[in-house]
């Protein structure tokens, strides 16, 4: 089985994104795999050793700057077979991304296209979540989003994802590309003999051109001001009361 | 003429709210602009009766009872999307922020080469030129972005409204759709079932939220909750350490990597306020906030605080709302 996850950084939660006069800085933060994306590796890898044969593969691709090296090496670590580093500086919207993403996997797999693709539900800074789908119809495959449970056989996949106020179960035939939201698996930790088998494999550092022009563009980026007077209330009876009577919500 | 084109969506027969918010909203941006119509697509089997007084301004519904249609498709649902917004000349589409449009626009924003920009508020950024204005980076910064494309595609997050009203002097034509015919290689991925929870509102439509925090203590501390949102007509909400506890299903986490959420009315009780919780309730209408910390982020953002432990503090809002609901 030839599975591909697509992995993106983002900055760990607990970095500062900070402002300098008004522009942004982000030389201070931490960059780390998206934590979506851990999900998504991870039933790539429990897919291939469930599916064990020597052409069962798990390839991964990221459209980032050539410092995402580290991150793959751990996703490496945690049971990818290959990576391919498809390296920009440049500052890309989601369909510019989708667009490399889908050449990348096509020159590599060929017409046959890989049997799954996984990529996180969304990235954790923008949380556009528009890069699956939006690979899913360049590869023209089938593609379910933000699912939380996967059954695999040899001719289907059975999935499940939340909705409102329900949870809807799709059958998808192969190939197929599946976004992965929280509480589909636990993601395995690195062992040290899982880490040093990941530094013999093999991470191809790749340039991409970008020859179309974004789709969408981010005209401007400011710090967020959260500026309320919080009304401190004594006791609950006081607190019916504004509720009810100042703002009419029961 | 510009045409603008408003996907109501319906599970179960129910067209959501917040579609018809979204309807709601584009009559109001369209009312000082003679020169742009506004339709609809309904698609599956519903009762057009259900919209009577809901929906605002004029414009033709267009909708498919076919059966193909029921359950939310997403092979057939992209392509009678991407045949209604030809057919209708529209050159925006609109979609409130769901589970079901989240799937479906990135796929038609490629198919139709549009610009997709999700998770829109109808803020100044967006009369001013069709912006997009949101929080990013955990709620650390806020970004606009625009779009580039003659075509767009908004997807817009809901404000969930505390009642209804009924509108009037609205002008509604419906018109049926053909049937279209799909071959057996659009037919999946197929939706073989849709399971409802019954009886209570989910986190992300509910009009009232009654979120806890670690400092609830334990699973059994969320009994409290439930209780007041039952009495509150509201749902039960989680910050990220309860549900990584255990203590509640993820299904209603809020914050980064739970939901967004826009309630009318949002109880935060022994929730500090992590960045990533703040952006997540930054669209909510009031906020209230229960915390034994005078200091905590969470008040900065509320409107009412009350500083107190919520295991005193919870069962005396509970009986001062039993007492109240009671006299009224």
């Amino acid at each position: 089985m030839h599975i591909a996850v697509c992995l993106c950084q983002v900055p760990d939660t607990s970095s500062v994104i900070s402002f300098v006069e008004g522009v942004q800085d982000l030389s201070r933060v931490n960059e780390v795999m998206n934590p979506f994306d851990e999900y998504a590796l991870e039933e790539a890898v429990r897919l291939k050793e469930r599916f064990e044969g020597s052409s069962s593969q798990v390839t991964l691709f990221s459209v980032a700057s050539p410092s995402a090296r580290e991150m793959l090496r751990k996703a490496l670590a945690m049971g990818g077979d290959r990576a391919l580093l498809l390296c920009t500086t440049e500052v890309l919207d989601p369909f510019q991304t989708s667009l490399i993403l889908s050449r990348a996997i096509r020159d590599f797999y060929g017409e046959a296209l890989p049997d799954l693709v996984f990529c996180g539900k969304h990235s954790t800074d923008f949380q556009s979540a528009q890069v699956p789908l939006m690979l899913a119809e360049l590869l023209g495959m089938e593609s379910v989003s933000a699912i939380i449970k996967l059954e695999a056989s040899e001719e289907s996949i059975q999935v499940e994802r939340e909705i409102e106020g329900g949870i809807e179960s799709l059958e998808v035939h192969y190939p197929a590309l599946f976004s992965v939201e929280k509480g589909l698996n636990v993601p395995r930790k690195t062992t040290i003999k899982s880490v040093m088998e990941a530094r013999k494999k093999p991470i191809d550092l790749l340039p991409v051109t970008i020859s179309e022009s974004p789709s969408i563009t981010v005209t401007s980026i400011k710090p967020l001001v959260r500026a309320k007077k919080c009304r401190f209330v004594s006791d609950a009876r006081e607190l019916v009361r504004l509720l009810s009577h100042e703002h009419a919500l029961f | 003429m510009n045409t603008f084109l408003v996907f109501l969506e319906q599970r179960e027969g129910v067209v959501k709210e917040a579609s018809i918010e979204a309807w709601n909203l584009v009559q109001e941006f369209v009312a000082l602009r003679p020169d742009t119509c506004v339709s609809a697509l309904l698609a599956g089997p519903a009762d057009i009766l259900q919209l009577d007084g809901c929906l605002a301004g004029k414009g033709v519904v267009y909708h498919t009872n076919e059966e193909a249609f029921r359950l939310c498709n997403p092979q057939h649902y992209t392509r009678l999307i991407a045949e209604t917004m030809k057919r209708v000349g529209a050159t925006t589409l609109f979609f409130a922020d769901t589970a079901l449009s989240r799937d479906l626009a990135p796929r038609l924003s490629v198919r139709l080469h549009a610009s997709l920009l999700s998770g829109c508020t109808f803020d100044q950024a967006w009369w001013d030129g069709g912006g997009c204005q949101r929080p990013v980076y955990s709620g650390a910064a806020m970004a606009i972005s625009v779009p580039r494309h003659s075509l767009k595609i908004y997807t817009i997050l809901p404000h969930a409204a505390s009642s209804a009203t009924i509108i009037s002097g609205a002008s509604i034509t419906f018109e049926l759709l053909e049937p279209l015919s799909f071959t057996s290689q659009e037919l999946f991925p197929l939706v073989r079932r849709m399971t409802m929870r019954k009886g209570v509102p989910d986190v992300a439509e509910a009009a009232i939220i009654v979120a806890g925090g670690r400092g609830m203590g334990s699973a059994e501390g969320f009994a409290l909750l439930e209780e007041l949102a039952r009495l509150l007509g509201g749902a039960v909400g989680a910050s990220r350490p309860v549900v990584d506890e255990g203590w509640r299903p993820h299904a209603e986490q809020i914050g980064q990597t739970g939901k967004t959420v826009a309630p009318a009315l949002y109880l935060a009780c022994a929730i500090s306020g992590t960045p990533q919780h703040l952006a997540a309730i930054g669209s909510a209408g009031t906020i209230v906030a229960i915390n034994r910390d005078l200091h905590a982020p969470i008040f900065d953002v509320a409107d009412y605080g009350i500083v107190g432990d919520v295991h005193l503090v919870l069962p005396k809002l509970i009986e001062e709302l039993q007492e109240f609901l009671k006299k009224r």
